[in-house]
């Protein structure tokens, strides 16, 4: 019983960090209807931002989640000026091929700078490594991840649902053609939602890295992840996500403690039972797995 | 039978670009002296025939699969595995690796049917990724070598040569036969079935089509070429391992080629990878040297700009210039003598 327990937190620790790696994709897909194939590797661009934080100025990345936040905004409106403006209105494949010709540049962009090594930090001081609650032992820095991804799950809830700016962005992920109606500018809420989902995957990474390694190709782990999540969450639904983080972790943990061997392909069995049997997700809206921009 | 050939649609020009398959793959070879270039020319033939397999299902039928890494590791493993511990020759081994190719189609088609675009890309990425880990799971059960080396012991039976002008011409052979079968479907009623669903499933089935029964026909005869290919992969390398022959990045490279040259076209797949291969090997030995990786940055931007300025491939580039330039001289003529 006592090991059910903790296996139940382990996952739900997990999931959280899980639930906060794919809130940017799903982000992205609820507004813009793309599906971005080069999120992996924006979460791994942000566990490197995370390593050189602390590496280099010792800046822990839990404090300098901030300046990440910020660079990464940046850097996904970027991506969508100088990028996927000019695939928006077009055909999925198209969408599909410039995130994938993108994961290649990117992820070969880090093994020319930062090589193939497995690197990590060490945030905890010796000793402060793992946390003792009622005879468990929690990992420090996955609690202070899970705090990290609610914090921000529930400012990203609380700020599309109660700012101006918010409901724009969930009006246009509604109804296109009735936004710009309203008098919404859909570019400038697509550059605001590419800024904030890459903003959120760049803090995740920052997070992450201490408990996990990066490395140039991680990001073709986490994105399948972040697809299993968003897919058994909802798609286009912030609460879904976290559902369906937590949901991954806790059945990871699980599977991982009943068939280690299978534990690595469990989530992509998962993606598609969960694709055939409910392809809305939980929480999702029903046939928004065949909405598009049009 | 009769059926599908009362509806053939020839052309004039079938016969020749025929020939010049014929010349590429059966003459060519005895031409080129260096091995480096052959080399090439055997890889541009055994993907332009696995690229021409995978646009059967995603070009011609629409159903963007990003899991045929499957196809091709089963394939791969099918037949070593059968040359190695029972002494098939891969020629027998090449066809059982297509028909079980063809079975986890069928099992698989059942879930991945359902969804569309990105949905269908999805879950077949998390198909390809699955049946690697199964297969690295399994070893621990069966005693399997990580990487799996077929003798070096030339022979035909063996399916294994001395010279790479045969392997050219082998699988110069192998890009025929598929290019063979996806020209008569793409001219037959199943070719135009096939592109009603691409172009809208609810339409298709209105007007009568059993679209689930030609969508699974499409993948079979995808799965059964593209696993021969595998088979092929691994008698000219000799040397397969569950990270290279089940490996995402064929399942990106196969749609990546047909998508170059022309997505859903005979030619488009071939004229991919003739464009494709021998561009990442320039890269690679212009920027190679100076540090690892740059040549596939510069892929993936050329990837990104590419697919952005020609999302029909050279084909549909080629054609829209064509087509200016005769409604340009149609309007002239018009003006001239108008009728």
């Amino acid at each position: 019983m006592d090991t059910l327990i903790q296996l139940i937190i382990s996952g739900a620790l997990l999931g959280g960090v899980y639930a906060l790696a794919a809130l940017g994709l799903n982000l992205i897909f609820g507004v813009a209807k793309v599906i971005n194939f080069a999120h992996g590797e924006f979460l791994m661009l942000g566990m490197y931002a995370g390593y050189w934080l602390m590496t280099l100025t010792g800046i822990n990345p839990y404090y300098g989640a901030p300046f990440i936040a910020v660079a990464f905004f940046l850097l996904g409106a970027v991506f969508y000026l100088g990028i996927m403006r000019f695939t928006i209105y077009r055909p999925e494949l198209t969408q599909v091929f410039v995130t994938l010709g993108l994961s290649i540049a990117l992820q070969n962009l880090a093994l020319m700078f930062w090589q193939a090594d497995y690197r990590t930090i060490q945030t905890m001081p010796q000793g402060m490594s793992s946390l003792q609650l009622g005879g468990m032992h929690l990992p420090t820095d996955r609690v202070i991840a899970f705090g990290f991804a609610m914090v921000i799950l529930i400012a990203v809830i609380i700020f599309l649902r109660k700012t101006f700016t918010g409901r724009a962005i969930e009006a246009v992920s509604q109804d296109l053609m009735a936004a710009q109606l309203m008098g919404i500018n859909p570019q400038k809420i697509f550059v605001l939602t590419f800024g904030l989902g890459i903003a959120i995957t760049g803090v995740a990474g920052g997070v992450l890295i201490p408990s996990f390694y990066a490395f140039p190709s991680v990001g073709t782990f986490f994105v399948l992840v972040a697809f299993v999540v968003v897919v058994l969450g909802g798609l286009g639904s912030v609460t879904g996500t976290i559902v369906g983080g937590l949901g991954l972790g806790i059945i990871e943990t699980l599977g991982g403690y009943v068939a280690p061997d299978l534990k690595e392909a469990l989530p992509f069995v998962l993606l598609i039972l969960l694709l055939a049997i409910r392809p809305h997700g939980l929480l999702g809206i029903k046939g928004a797995e065949k909405e598009t921009l049009k | 039978m009769s059926r599908f050939l009362g509806y053939f649609d020839w052309k004039r020009t079938d016969g020749l670009w025929f020939a010049v398959l014929l010349a590429a793959a059966f003459a060519l070879p005895h031409f080129i002296e260096n091995d480096y270039y052959i080399n090439v020319l055997v890889l541009v033939f055994l993907y332009a025939g696995m690229a021409s397999a995978w646009n059967i299902i995603g070009g011609m039928a629409g159903q963007f699969s990003l899991g045929h890494t499957a196809f091709v590791g089963i394939g791969a493993y099918t037949s070593t595995l059968l040359f190695n511990y029972v002494g098939v020759s891969p020629w027998l081994g090449m066809i059982a690796g297509g028909l079980l190719s063809m079975l986890m189609a069928a099992l698989i088609a059942y879930p991945v049917f359902r969804m569309r675009g990105v949905f269908f890309a999805m879950a077949t990425l998390a198909f390809g990724e699955t049946v690697r880990i199964l297969l690295m799971a399994s070893r621990k059960y069966v005693d399997m070598p990580y990487g799996l080396s077929i003798n070096y012991d030339p022979g035909f039976i063996r399916m294994v040569f001395e010279d790479r002008s045969s392997y050219a011409m082998l699988t110069g052979a192998f890009l025929i036969i598929v290019t063979i079968f996806a020209f008569g479907l793409s001219r037959s009623y199943i070719g135009s079935y096939l592109r009603a669903i691409r172009d809208s499933e609810e339409a298709a089935v209105a007007s009568g089509i059993p679209m689930r029964k030609y969508k699974m026909i499409a993948f079979l005869i995808s799965a059964f070429f593209t696993s021969i290919g595998g088979t092929l992969l691994a008698q000219y390398i000799l040397y397969i391992e569950p990270s290279s022959v089940f490996s995402t990045a064929i399942s990106i490279d196969l749609p990546l080629m047909a998508l170059l040259g022309g997505i859903g076209t005979i030619a488009g797949p071939v004229i991919g990878a003739v464009i494709a291969l021998p561009l990442r090997d320039i890269l690679l030995e212009t920027f190679g040297q100076s540090a690892p990786g740059l040549h596939l940055v510069i892929y993936g931007i050329a990837l990104i700009v590419i697919v952005i300025v020609l999302p029909h491939g050279l084909l549909g580039g080629v054609k829209s210039i064509r087509e200016r330039f005769v409604s340009r001289s149609h309007a002239r003529s018009e003006r001239e003598e108008p009728k």
